[in-house]
């Protein structure tokens, strides 16, 4: 490589580098750079533009003004593919596999497109070693439409591995991931730093920010907040301020199992049940999933429904939304047996589904995407309902006429929110709904469902952060392999020390 | 060692998988060497078959490889009738030259509106690909230079049945030999990852409108030839029928009807039009009722045609013979 010799040459910089979508200004007038053979970070809270930043650099965006530099060359002009062809790997945020290719063959599309004499033997041993290195090597002959989301995210990861970049960026791969896969990603985010592999990383997960990177830019609207060594950006009083938040100041991994404010809450018993869960079973053709699951919530509880990924709670909240028909067992909502209803009656029965990754209609506007939540009577009520979730989320109103598409991915996450609320639901499903938020907003969130939690309104949360899921709850399931391990209050389960083997534990 | 599953189903000997197209080409052929076993009716009947899996095949490869669905077959087909006969007329050239420059055509006109066609994706590429063949079909009536609204007629002696069903079978055998290579290698891979999301396959180094073209280009190759073909059979082309939309829509019911995306999706889907519009005859207007009938239920109810049904139930066989093994994935 010719510019090895040169010690100084960044692997990427950028200068002046502004992008506009109609009168939004994603980043602006962005001048920055990364060494090379390093990881760096990019920070910032959801919008600042981190993941324009990726797309301006792959070439899936061009810029509407200024230069990227890759190796002390301008790739300004250049389209993707041949970005791809110079070494520049990126993942998506939200994963896009190719749906009806298997894993193996998702893989092998960069092997292929650069070197398409490559010998069978050393293709095959090329694709086995990175599904072994991302942890896919169970899964490459399924299709990736069958593929959950986080293993989507890893898919994503492996397919860009393949063509040996040179220049690696990661889009948010640590969200939705437990303590120990994380562990797991920063020991292979360390691997892949070989020491001419340069990486960057989006990351809203500040554990994968702090043990990986070493030097750290903070965006905020678009532009360059700070930048510099990764100890000084975390302890920086305007980082706080605009991103990371009080909280995280201090070590998390030293504030331990929720500290509840237990007092705040006293003990509700005799509650109306509103969802009754009695042996319910279910799964995906022959593979099992749930496996007699009962489980109650009452008028006015908050949930908890707590577990490592795979353990089945996605496949539980769709189970109960009504999406997918449990193969045993009975469900019950508001009184009424709806085990074989469909997801639009138990809709309007008044439960409401606030999917894992997002499921925003792109075409529509921010608000149109709210109005379709409401339905029959709520309509004559829009302008008032509409205003509720604008107050609850500002940044939706300041949005309203933007294309699902135009959104960032935590604006898109508070869209998805505000769209099962508006319909006044009896029950909300949240599945990860602070998957991909900046730390400042998953507070604001949690801010907001404890609000809503004191109003009354009844929920069902699916989370991976069991402090925030514990602190919120009144009670909590937790599942293992698609049973129910443990369940009680809330207060009695996070001072039970199983929980924490179920969560840290799971690698047996 | 290298075990042969983890080699993978795209990885497999090259071999495997071409068995079964050899023999389709070597049953035509065996039936139509046995004495008494064809008559004039059959082999008319295995000659326009033959044609339609072809033309079948070529657009499989288009919109189930590619994700490229076109409306626009017709003007391939067209463009490969009047390139024969021209040439045959023009130049005196034997069939097979004819055909050739047929194919060739074909390409070339692909080529020369990829530009236009590649500008536009998903439901916009299939309608500028109806508009293409439209507008052909109004130039060839409008133009002076190829016979007008009448056509052109070819100067050349009627082929017997027999020739034909050579030429046809020979086209057969040449389209197997193409879409297997096509859909067994590494081209599969690349030309489906378009197929899934441009976009993502771009970032991975796939240079997308190469792929599309190359893919194009094939495609419209033998579609060209299965034009002159039938031009060679007609002894006359005129616009109406060559650039008609009858070609794109029945080739399409074939495919979706077969099961798009698949590799045996074609052939079934043409055995199985061809056979309904023969079984029907009699009621042409019952038969084309019964066909979107079909298509539409097919859609409805078995996005993946024919083949995907069957496909479908074998997998649940064979789990439910296994079962036990496959828990382990959820």
């Amino acid at each position: 490589m010719k510019s090895d010799g040169q010690k100084n040459v960044p692997a990427i910089e950028t200068r002046g580098l502004t992008k506009r979508y109609g009168g939004l200004v994603a980043v602006e007038d962005l001048s920055i750079s990364f060494p090379k053979g390093e990881i760096s970070g990019v920070i910032g809270p959801n919008g600042a533009g981190k993941s324009t930043l990726i797309g301006l650099i792959g070439g899936a965006l061009a810029p509407s003004a200024g230069e990227v530099i890759y190796y002390g060359e301008d790739i300004s002009k250049l389209p993707a593919p041949e970005r791809a062809r110079l070494g520049i790997g990126r993942t998506y945020q939200l994963p896009r596999p190719f749906l009806d290719m298997s894993v193996r063959e998702n893989l092998q599309v960069a092997l292929f497109s650069k070197s398409p004499l490559m010998s069978r033997r050393e293709a095959a041993a090329r694709t086995n070693q990175v599904l072994e290195q991302t942890g896919l090597a169970g899964a490459g002959n399924i299709a990736a439409r069958n593929l959950p989301l986080l293993r989507r995210k890893r898919l994503e990861v492996a397919r860009a591995l393949m063509l040996d970049p040179k220049l690696l960026l990661l889009d948010e791969v640590g969200a939705g991931l437990v303590d120990h896969e994380i562990d797991e990603l920063i020991a292979l985010i360390h691997a892949l730093n070989d020491g001419t592999r340069s990486i960057l990383i989006i990351e809203h997960v500040i554990r994968v920010v702090r043990e990986c990177c070493k030097q750290l830019a903070v965006l905020n609207f678009g532009k360059k907040l700070a930048a510099g060594p990764t100890q000084e950006i975390l302890n920086d009083d305007n980082v706080a301020a605009v991103y990371l938040g009080a909280a995280h100041r201090t070590d998390p991994a030293a504030a331990g199992v929720a500290t509840l404010t237990s007092a705040r809450r006293k003990a509700k018993p005799d509650r109306a049940t509103l969802l009754q869960l009695s042996g319910v079973s279910a799964g995906y053709g022959q593979a099992r999933v749930l496996d007699n699951i009962s489980m109650r919530v009452g008028e006015g509880e908050v949930v908890a429904v707590l577990g490592s990924n795979g353990a089945g709670k996605t496949t539980l909240a769709n189970v109960i939304a009504g999406s997918l028909a449990p193969s045993a067992g009975k469900l019950e909502f508001g009184g009424e047996d709806v085990t074989r209803l469909s997801g639009d009656k138990l809709f309007s029965r008044g439960l409401a589904h606030c999917m894992e990754g997002r499921r925003i209609f792109p075409e529509l506007t921010v608000e149109e995407n709210l109005k379709i939540a409401l339905r029959g009577d709520a309509r004559r009520q829009t302008a008032q309902r509409l205003e509720e979730i604008y107050t609850l989320f500002p940044v939706l109103a300041e949005r309203r006429n933007s294309m699902g598409t135009a959104l960032s991915g935590g604006q898109l996450q508070m869209l998805a929110i505000g769209r099962a609320l508006i319909s006044k639901p009896r029950l909300v499903i949240f599945d990860e709904i602070s998957l991909g938020l900046a730390p400042v907003v998953m507070d604001q969130l949690y801010a907001a469902l404890a609000n809503l939690r004191d109003s009354g309104l009844t929920m069902l949360v699916i989370e991976q952060d069991v402090e925030r899921a514990l602190e919120l709850a009144d009670g909590a399931y937790v599942l293992k392999q698609g049973r129910i391990v443990l369940s009680g209050d809330a207060a009695s389960l996070s001072r039970n020390p199983s929980l924490r083997d179920i969560y840290l534990g799971e690698k047996s | 060692m290298m075990q042969e599953n983890s080699l993978g189903r795209s990885m497999a000997h090259p071999l495997t998988g071409s068995v079964a197209p050899a023999l389709i080409v070597a049953v035509f052929a065996a039936a139509f060497m046995t004495p008494g076993l064809l008559g004039n009716y059959e082999v008319e009947i295995a000659y326009r078959l033959m044609l339609y899996i072809c033309l079948a095949e070529a657009w499989n490869l288009l919109a189930g490889y590619g994700g490229l669905v076109s409306l626009g077959s017709a003007a391939f087909v067209g463009v490969g009738a009047y390139a024969f006969t021209s040439a045959l007329n023009a130049f005196g050239v034997p069939p097979i030259v004819g055909l050739l420059l047929a194919g060739l055509a074909g390409g070339v006109f692909a080529v020369l509106v990829s530009p236009a066609v590649f500008r536009m994706r998903g439901l916009y590429f299939t309608v500028g690909t109806l508009a293409l063949g439209e507008a052909l079909r109004l130039f060839m009536v409008n133009v002076p230079w190829f016979g007008g609204s009448r056509g052109l007629f070819l100067d050349a002696d009627f082929p017997s049945r027999e020739a034909l069903f050579w030429w046809a079978l020979g086209l057969l055998a040449l389209s197997q030999f193409l879409i297997t290579v096509y859909t067994r290698t590494r081209l599969s891979i690349i030309l489906r990852s378009v197929r899934d999301d441009e976009d993502a396959a771009a970032q991975l180094g796939v240079r997308i409108y190469r792929v599309k073209l190359v893919a194009f280009v094939v495609a419209s190759m033998l579609m060209g030839m299965g034009g002159g073909l039938q031009a060679y059979k007609l002894g006359a082309v005129e616009p109406y029928g060559m650039f008609g939309l009858p070609w794109s829509i029945d080739i399409l019911s074939m495919v979706v009807i077969g099961g798009l995306g698949l590799r045996y999706g074609a052939l079934v889907g043409a055995f199985f039009v061809i056979t309904l519009a023969e079984l029907l005859a009699d009621y042409p207007e019952a038969h084309i009722v019964v066909t979107g009938l079909v298509l539409a239920l097919v859609v409805r109810f078995a996005p993946r045609g024919v083949c995907g049904l069957v496909i479908d139930n074998w997998k649940r066989r064979r789990s439910e013979t296994r079962g036990s093994e496959r828990e382990v994935q959820p």
